[in-house]
């Protein structure tokens, strides 16, 4: 209700500022003149007509008026358009374009992954620029989103890189700490039934909830399988709470465990035997491919990736898919994704519901892998620091370095960061399960 | 109302066969890599000594270099002497 009775004080508000424009508008139309007679003397129209015209071609007015029938930019084509409301049009573009500065100064001035922030940001800004057409079938951002993210390409490299940037040592030194990769995968399906009682539909709501494993690339790849429609909304909301991993996660950690637990000194990690690295990312191909050949493309990348790297013979090719590769991609892919904050996109109430739902999938994923680490801990006969459970959700390696540094500030000299990056990358191979099962649900 | 109770329903289906799934694979996957790491112990053991030796071997080529070039610059200070 409340949401109602702002909107319509901001639907008063824009009249106001529409008549005001409309008259300043008559004010700004004699210092044009002279630039467009000089261009046009040839056309018969008359310096009132010219005027008219190119204010007609300006974002200004597209942004006020209210009435001007644009229609909305599909990268799917033009049948797919649709004429926008004169919020979507104008208050609704002013509002994102605050919301993308916002994304600008928390990328520069605080840091959070400013990697993503900045492309998606960007192509957000782009998105919303009047009359230009930027996300629709011939726009720029239009292009790249139909080259790599309706198809999910983009997101399968991604998943290539990271598979190349990824040292499975942690994890094959201390296999047991995979566990609690699996853990924090509740919080997926935890936000899944939260987002069915709020009121999604059953296959919205599992796109959704993928955002509790904070994994970007996944939450694109089910996005696009199972609601399309949402994909900006979700993008946006998984990019955003990876970014924001160092600020959600410490209180939840620190909320869980005692003193005591969070000061547990972990033994050093064993030395890996070389053919152990090189052989398991088969082993976890071969595992996906016997239980669940749905979650295969992306683990399959993932894995071909790790494999390039592991086999030590194709450095050239592993180097390029851990930087020139993901790096082009992610331009892309951010840009791509930046596209779908358009204002006719983004502001709608769903939005609303998918950010809250994905803070509480990601809380709620980061909170089981803490109190699963904790059950390890009472029962296992190695001592293992509760805060490293917090790591399994497979914000790689964000969450790592967040245990670690959090583990460090309780007792100065404990480092965690190997001991983390173990449920790190199981929550990787984790979420991509979860994803499959969901794929496999709605197949 | 019913439909949504049906719903909710559903949903706590879908997390105990995602989270089974999910817990499945990784167990298996534990053990898999535990096996693997015994069974890479037992029939390669030697493999590890090889790195350190390759190092070995590289620090070896290192100091001929080394030696090498301290011996061209030797020769080459006694020429311009003479």
């Amino acid at each position: 209700m409340n949401l109602k009775q702002i909107l319509i004080s901001l639907l008063f508000a824009m009249i106001a500022l529409t008549s005001m424009s409309e008259a300043s508008s008559h004010d700004t139309a004699p210092i044009t003149e002279e630039v467009s007679t000089e261009k046009q003397t040839y056309e018969s129209k008359t310096i009132g007509e010219l005027a008219g015209s190119w204010w007609q071609t300006t974002g200004l007015n597209a942004l006020f008026d209210v009435n001007d029938g644009e229609m909305t930019s599909e990268p799917k084509g033009a049948a797919y358009e649709r004429e926008m409301t004169w919020f979507e049009s104008s208050l609704g573009r002013i509002i994102m374009i605050l919301i993308v500065f916002i994304l600008f100064y928390l990328a520069i001035a605080k840091n959070f992954e400013p990697l993503l922030l900045i492309p998606i940001a960007f192509g957000g800004l782009l998105a919303n620029i009047p009359l230009a057409g930027m996300g629709g079938e011939g726009g720029m951002l239009g292009i790249i989103y139909n080259m790599g993210i309706a198809n999910e390409f983009f997101p399968l490299l991604i998943f290539m890189g990271v598979g190349a940037m990824t040292d499975f040592g942690p994890l094959l030194a201390n296999p047991k700490t995979a566990i609690l990769g699996g853990a924090a995968q509740f919080g997926i399906f935890g936000a899944l039934v939260g987002a069915v009682i709020i009121g999604f539909d059953i296959q919205d709501a599992s796109a959704i909830s993928i955002i509790g494993g904070a994994d970007g690339p996944t939450s694109i790849f089910i996005a696009n399988r199972l609601a399309p429609d949402m994909l900006g909304a979700i993008a946006v909301a998984a990019y955003s709470y990876m970014a924001l991993v160092p600020v959600i996660q410490p209180p939840i950690m620190r909320a869980l465990t005692t003193k005591e637990e969070r000061v547990i000194v972990m033994k050093t990690t064993r030395k890996v035997h070389r053919l152990e690295k090189l052989i398991f990312p088969i082993v976890v191909l071969m595992l996906a491919l016997l239980l669940l050949p749905e979650s295969a493309p992306l683990i399959g990348a993932f894995a071909f990736g790790n494999f390039a790297k592991e086999s030590g013979v194709v450095d050239r090719l592993s180097d390029t898919m851990q930087n020139s590769l993901i790096n082009i991609v992610t331009i892309f892919l951010g840009l791509g994704v930046g596209s779908k904050l358009a204002a006719d996109k983004f502001l709608v109430l769903e939005t609303m519901g998918i950010m809250v739902i994905g803070l509480i999938a990601f809380s709620v994923g980061t909170a089981a892998g803490v109190l699963m680490a904790k059950v390890m801990n009472k029962y296992s006969d190695e001592p293992i620091n509760p805060l490293i459970g917090a790591a399994g959700v497979s914000a790689v390696p964000m969450s790592a370095r967040v245990v670690s540094k959090v583990g460090s500030e309780e007792k100065p000299g404990n480092v965690l960061l190997m001991h983390a990056m173990g449920p790190n990358v199981a929550g990787v191979i984790g979420s991509a399960v979860a994803a499959g099962v969901l794929l496999s649900i709605f197949k | 109302m019913a439909d949504e109770v049906n719903y909710v329903v559903e949903a706590f289906k879908f997390m105990l066969l995602g989270m089974g799934v999910v817990f499945l694979f990784l167990i298996i996957l534990v053990k898999v890599v535990e096996i693997q790491a015994k069974l890479i112990a037992k029939y390669f053991p030697e493999d590890t000594s090889k790195i350190p030796a390759a190092k070995a071997g590289k620090i070896a080529d290192e100091e001929q270099q080394k030696v090498a070039a301290i011996i061209a610059a030797v020769t080459e200070f006694r020429n311009n002497k003479s």
